[in-house]
């Protein structure tokens, strides 16, 4: 064994231990916000665009865009302003749509969303694209009052096949809901996880939906106690909140398609890939700013490196200077200041990987058990890899000056006995 | 590549520093040899110039005029790390305050001196070791903070001969010490330079110590006549 450069320089960040670890802990807190920022923002943005999957356009009669997409297909508030059903089949016949299905929202279990569909929607939608639906257990709904169950549904509410649910009328926390203990939903099939919003809804055929709306309807006029079936249901009883259509591979069609829908103002379509694009373009700045604000905490910490280095110099002038008596030259001391540096910067970039990961995860957690989006915040290892270096970096810049103090320190006075 | 055996350990030709370019002379020496092995002392005023001296062989200064030859080399048309390196293999230095490095071991401070030193990597901690038993500090793992000042000046010591130099400089090595170990700290120190055969040239104003070396100089008699002339201002 014998004493290196790494033993001097780690003796001396261990002397000064604690203004060693709040500087550490300075820069960590900084890398890892841009860690976090950016692997959020990236798995952000694939997240919804997952979620919206294959469907080309979204029409519906909500006032934008951005709400239909972020109603209809993420499940943010029920859908308010509600589509006839025959409106829907003229629709479908007067435009080329390779695939069209009608989806209905507005009721709930316990607080999750119930979409109300056909068949089709598990043969045509594709949650993510290139992604088709799988069952995890059981088989679709193929009668009225038989629901499948989004796989977090049933892991957050405990359900299994054959279970009986009664739903409510009224999206998760809407004014006017009601509980229909009338009907008893039977637990036909539970899916596989998408990774998409699709997770916590649960899914029935819209002839159910319909039959509880007749009776509410009816009930206005019958009283209670009356028993309501699917040949009570009228066409003011058919209504859905939103159509998701796909014209396949023709996307000369679809541009056309968009632009003839959009000049109707009964309608209002989106094409939720642009308008998810559109959304983290607002996003984005907002996100610029986050950024810029993580950037600033980072040359702050660069700062608080060499507010923390250079109040070490007056402590270690000696050392420096017995350092050079025994024969290091001045650049191997200013080599030992800058390795120190960079070690902070070192240590403070790797802490705040783990930060941002740990961080990372308790967010997506969040979002996860409030908006059921799977986003799993995580970087390519060269994207960890370039936040240390630029850690290590800036470090390395902030600890020139002291560095450069090193350098400079005068040997004989700084022996001198003191006093 | 100068062989060093054939050369006096130290050599000090028509020396003048100045604290200023035309400032009085500080300090002056118009010849002084010390041969291998040799331990001289030199005494003065405190504030004349000893420490200065020291410095200057050491190659810490820059003299204003005049050659330091250590080992047949010229340390000051040395420049850089070439001097550091030298100073390194060549010398070893004790200081009346020892300058230790605190935070560190004591086998941590012999083993930091043997970093420069041409002494191979895998002999250093045995190398440390023993001088340290020879010494008389069987702690090596102690704390410098935690040993006594006659301890602390042992370590001091075992620094100074660690890269095996060609010359020791002590610069008032037993004026921080109680007068009743400060014999026995000089006996150690000279005993060591015998022991590693390293030339020794202590600067004190004690002169109770004057009658345990070879050689006796009083700095103002090293350059009589340039001292005179300019009459040697004291060291800052």
């Amino acid at each position: 064994m014998s004493m290196t450069d790494w033993d001097i320089v780690t003796k001396s960040m261990k002397s000064r231990w604690f203004s060693t670890m709040l500087t550490v802990l300075t820069v960590a807190i900084a890398a890892g916000l841009m860690a976090l920022l950016i692997s959020m923002r990236s798995a952000g943005e694939d997240a919804f665009r997952r979620g919206t999957g294959n469907v080309q356009m979204l029409i519906s009669k909500e006032p934008g865009p951005l709400a239909s997409v972020l109603n209809s297909m993420f499940y943010a508030q029920a859908p308010g302003n509600p589509i006839a059903y025959s409106d829907y089949q003229q629709l479908a016949s007067s435009y080329p749509f390779a695939w069209s299905v009608p989806t209905q929202l507005g009721d709930s279990f316990q607080g999750s969303p119930v979409m109300s569909t056909e068949a089709s929607f598990f043969e045509s939608f594709e949650p993510a694209m290139g992604q088709r639906w799988l069952l995890e257990t059981g088989r679709l709904f193929d009668a009225p009052f038989e629901i499948v169950l989004g796989a977090d549904a049933a892991r957050t509410h405990g359900l299994a096949i054959d279970d009986s649910i009664e739903l409510e009328h009224g999206a998760p926390g809407a004014l006017g809901g009601h509980h229909h203990s009338e009907f008893a939903f039977t637990v036909v099939g539970i899916l596989k996880p998408t990774g998409t919003a699709h997770d916590r809804a649960l899914f029935t055929s819209l002839d159910s939906s319909w039959i509880l709306h007749a009776h509410d309807r009816r009930e206005l006029v019958f009283g209670h106690g009356i028993r309501t079936a699917l040949d009570d249901v009228d066409d003011i009883d058919r209504n859905i909140t939103g159509i998701y259509a796909s014209l396949g591979n023709r996307q000369a069609a679809l541009m056309q398609v968009l632009s003839s829908l959009r000049t109707d103002p009964n309608w209002t379509v989106a094409n939720p890939a642009s308008t998810v694009g559109g959304l983290f373009t607002i996003v984005s700045n907002i996100d610029q700013i986050l950024l810029a604000m993580a950037i600033a905490v980072m040359l702050s910490s660069g700062i608080s490196i060499l507010v923390a280095l250079y109040n070490s110099m007056d402590q270690r002038r000696r050392q420096i200077a017995v350092l050079r008596v025994l024969g290091a030259s001045k650049l191997r001391v200013f080599n030992l200041v800058l390795t120190e540096s960079a070690m902070i910067g070192l240590l403070g970039g790797f802490v705040g990987i783990v930060f941002a990961l740990i961080a990372g995860q308790v967010v997506s957690g969040v979002l996860y058990a409030r908006v059921g989006l799977v986003i799993e915040p995580s970087l390519p290892i060269d994207g960890y890899l370039m936040i240390v270096l630029a850690t290590i970096a800036l470090s390395c810049i902030a600890g020139i000056i002291p560095a450069l103090i090193a350098y400079r320190t005068p040997v004989v006075r700084s022996l001198r006995p003191i006093g | 590549m100068i062989d060093q055996s054939n050369h006096p350990a130290v050599e000090l030709s028509d020396l003048a520093y100045r604290y200023a370019i035309a400032g009085p002379i500080a300090v002056a020496v118009d010849r002084l040899i010390v041969e291998s092995g040799e331990q001289i002392v030199i005494t003065g005023a405190s504030g004349g110039g000893k420490s200065t001296l020291l410095h200057l062989i050491a190659g810490l200064m820059e003299p204003s005029q005049g050659e330091i030859r250590v080992a047949g080399t010229s340390i000051n048309s040395l420049r850089g790390s070439k001097r550091d390196r030298f100073r390194g293999q060549h010398i070893g230095m004790v200081f009346q305050t020892h300058q230790l490095l605190l935070g560190f071991s004591v086998l941590e401070n012999v083993l930091a001196a043997l970093m420069f030193s041409q002494i191979k990597k895998s002999q250093r901690k045995a190398r440390a070791l023993a001088l340290l038993e020879e010494l008389g500090i069987n702690a090596p793992n102690a704390r410098i903070d935690e040993l006594s000042l006659g301890q602390q000046q042992r370590v001091a010591v075992a620094r100074a001969i660690a890269c095996s130099p060609t010359i020791v400089l002590a610069d008032e090595p037993t004026s921080a010490l109680d007068p009743s170990i400060a014999g026995t700290a000089m006996d150690l120190l000279q005993n060591a330079c015998r022991s590693n055969n390293a030339a020794l040239i202590c600067v004190t104003h004690d002169h109770t110590l004057v009658d345990r070396f070879d050689q006796h100089h009083r700095l103002e008699d090293l350059a009589p006549d340039r001292a005179k002339a300019e009459g040697a201002s004291a060291c800052p």
